[in-house]
């Protein structure tokens, strides 16, 4: 009985404590809203949220963060985003969940348009992927052929991310172009992670793998322990990585928000945001992450 | 519903996924449940000073988040770590290591808490019966079987159903180290939410049996109290 | 048994006992009201419970000679019979099990042989508490209320099989009991306590 009273008090003091946070937080919150307000009296007024799939890469190289105040001045939407595999993002936009889709796998989207889903694709910019792994045995070039091709003839470790993303789609579609077939390297792994996980995973086992060169670089410049893995191919045709955006059908789910969508995909292919993409990362990499193209056929 | 569930369970990733599963969370339960109930008995047992400090910390790991023990042990573990040489990252012993850190003071507390409970009074009995020492310790185990099955099925239910750290450690290679939880998180990230459904409902059912177990173990306990 | 200058403080009740002999292979009972340690004293007696100073001499006994039994017994949670042979067993005797029969039915607990333990009424656990305490044929036997509040017939069938253990082979007895009753006709000698010590009466 006494044991149940106690119980029946700790929670008690545990919802009021909760209670008075979540008072505490709501009250802050007005306040910044009211100043905020007090200050951006010029500003696009206030619309709402945008919701956006979009895949790890933006998301880890800091890009949406660095872009979405911007795009909240400039526009009025709240851009929110959930950052997953191109194919999670373009499930996402098959299901209706989200508004807008950003990735970057260009088979899937047109197929992801042709099934009526998406109204139509715009190139946005483009990053390039790296090979990266241990200094020996391969050396570096900028030929991805030679590279694929020595770790597939030494059965040379390699991490795949074997999660359908688009890095993943990317990479198979390299091994198609070169005639090779990975299932012959006993120790070729497929990790099921994003490309954080799995470069991390490539270092541990000394391993190569291919990545996208914006998560190598911040990876390699944030993490606890310096990574021993070099780029070892980059330069290749092969290893560019055109970014689309695609406003997700009306037709198909009315209570998207579309006007909201065309602003984002009118906004993001405008000059001026084209420009601040291509600035990003020069101050803290010291190279550009992604380099715009918004209005070429890619 | 029958004919999709066989097709996907035929399915060699998912069968591979299954087995390592069951792989790691026997080895693991096994593991802790010597580990832990050996400690849980000795620490009702035996009075020392800090032992309610020790109490306390076990109490706290209990509660542990998953993912922080997998943290701990990656960085035991890992190539450049104190045991990097073992080669243990990405491997299933790997796997076994964290999860005993995470299932062994659960079972510890579980058993501390139950001995504290019965273990004096059976003590007294044994004391009257003129039990030895050995005796005693050997009727306080027999006494407890029940609980100490309901521990073990617990530490096994908390072993299938772990992700964070099972993924850290483990890496979710495929083949090697997939388990049903990992290849349920990793198809969900693909989009693919059929297979991942039927996985879960494979989860599901282990889960219902286990829960079955527990039941069957704590009804005869109460039937005990009928006096 | 031979109690000297024992002292035992627990919490706020302490008990004294300056010399106290108890008689070999006679019936003790110990009488007092509630809460005057009678219990304590029968703990420490029996050796389970250690005293603070003062000495208990068991004249040669061994304490597997001595054995204790409970107002609510502790019951393994095993069969009827199992819980029976539980001294036997820890002693490497084997059971004679002509005779556990004949002890079970002469309390009436031959159906229940094969049954779980704790399925037992609280009379039919202390017939089996009983038994338990007397089927390895004990030295001394320490009754923690056990014999009280009994009905009529159980008491018959306890002073009936008090008296013939007696008869064969002679135990001392230590029967505690909060109030006298009838079976206090069985004592030999009878003390009691009072606040933590032995009064004359």
């Amino acid at each position: 009985m006494k044991k149940k009273l106690l119980a029946v008090f700790l929670v008690a003091v545990m919802s009021f404590s909760l209670a008075t946070c979540g008072e505490k937080k709501e009250e802050k919150k007005e306040e910044t809203k009211e100043t905020t307000e007090e200050k951006k009296e010029e500003k696009a007024e206030d619309k709402g949220k945008l919701m956006m799939a979009t895949t790890t890469s933006t998301e880890d190289t800091g890009l949406l963060d660095y872009l979405k105040p911007v795009f909240k001045e400039d526009t009025g939407w709240d851009l929110e985003w959930s950052a997953v595999g191109t194919g999670e993002a373009l499930k996402m936009g098959e299901n209706g969940d989200v508004d807008v889709v950003l990735v970057h796998a260009k088979a899937s989207e047109e197929e992801f348009i042709a099934n009526g889903f998406g109204v139509e694709r715009f190139p946005v910019m483009y990053n390039d992927f790296v090979v990266v792994g241990p200094k020996e045995p391969v050396a570096k070039t900028d030929d991805i052929n030679t590279v694929f091709t020595q770790i597939i003839n030494d059965q040379l470790p390699f991490v795949s991310r074997g999660d359908d993303s688009g890095t993943d789609k990317k990479e198979k579609k390299i091994w198609e172009s070169l005639s090779l077939d990975p299932a012959a390297d006993p120790n070729y792994i497929e990790s099921g992670q994003g490309m954080g996980a799995t470069i991390t995973m490539a270092d541990e086992q000394k391993a190569y793998c291919l990545t996208d060169r914006g998560t190598w670089l911040k990876q390699s410049k944030d993490a606890t322990l310096e990574s021993e893995l070099e780029i070892i191919c980059e330069g290749d045709k092969n290893l560019l990585n055109q970014y689309g955006v695609i406003a997700v059908s009306p037709d198909k789910y009315p209570e998207v928000n579309n006007e909201g969508a065309n602003d984002f995909i009118e906004w993001i292919c405008s000059d001026k945001i084209q420009k601040l993409i291509g600035e990003y990362g020069t101050d803290e990499y010291g190279q550009a992450l992604f380099t715009p193209n918004a209005g070429t056929d890619s | 519903m029958w004919e999709w569930l066989k097709s996907i369970v035929s399915d060699t990733g998912i069968m591979s996924a299954v087995k390592v599963t069951f792989i790691m969370a026997v080895s693991s339960t096994a593991i802790s449940s010597v580990l832990g109930i050996l400690f849980g008995l000795l620490l009702e047992r035996f009075s020392f000073p800090g032992k309610r400090i020790v109490v306390r910390i076990n109490r706290t790991l209990m509660g542990v988040p998953p993912v922080v023990a997998g943290l701990v042990v990656y960085l035991l573990i890992m190539r450049r770590g104190p045991l990097g040489p073992l080669s243990l990252l990405f491997t299933i012993k790997g796997m076994v290591i964290a999860q005993v850190l995470i299932i062994t003071p659960i079972i510890s507390g579980m058993i501390y808490s139950y001995a504290r409970k019965a273990a004096p009074s059976i003590r007294v009995f044994a004391a009257t019966m003129g039990a030895d020492r050995w005796q005693t310790a050997r009727l306080i185990i027999r006494e407890l079987r029940k609980e100490i099955y309901f521990c073990m099925v617990t530490g096994f239910g908390r072993s299938i159903s772990e992700v964070g750290a099972v993924m850290l450690v483990g890496g979710n290679i495929k083949g090697r180290t997939r388990t049903m939880t990992t290849t349920i998180s990793l198809l969900k990230s693909q989009g693919i939410f059929t297979e991942g459904v039927a996985l879960g409902i494979v989860l599901l059912v282990m889960a219902f049996i286990l829960q079955w177990i527990c039941d069957l173990l704590q009804k005869e306990g109460e039937e005990d109290e009928n006096y | 048994m031979r109690i000297t200058d024992l002292e035992k403080t627990i919490g706020t009740f302490h008990m004294e006992v300056d010399d106290l002999y108890i008689e070999p292979e006679k019936i003790h009972g110990i009488v007092g009201p509630n809460g005057c340690g009678k219990t304590v004293f029968l703990k420490i007696a029996a050796g389970i419970l250690p005293p603070d100073t003062g000495t208990v001499d068991y004249d040669g006994l061994s304490p597997r000679d001595i054995t204790m039994m409970f107002q609510r017994p502790y019951l393994m949670h095993t069969t009827v019979y199992e819980n029976l042979i539980y001294p036997l067993k820890i002693r490497g005797i084997r059971p004679d099990e002509e005779e556990i029969d004949r002890m079970l039915s002469r309390v009436g607990l031959k159906e229940q042989k094969r049954q779980y333990a704790r399925s037992l009424s609280s009379g039919e656990r202390q017939k089996l508490s009983f038994l338990r305490a007397v089927i390895f044929k004990p030295r001394m036997i320490m009754v923690d209320e056990t014999l009280s509040n009994l009905d009529s017939e159980s008491e018959e069938l306890f002073a009936g099989m008090i008296g013939e253990i007696q008869k064969v082979r002679p135990v001392t007895w230590l029967i505690v009991n909060h109030q006298m009753d009838h079976i206090c006709r069985l004592c030999d000698e009878m003390h009691y306590m009072e606040k933590g010590r032995f009064v004359k009466r």
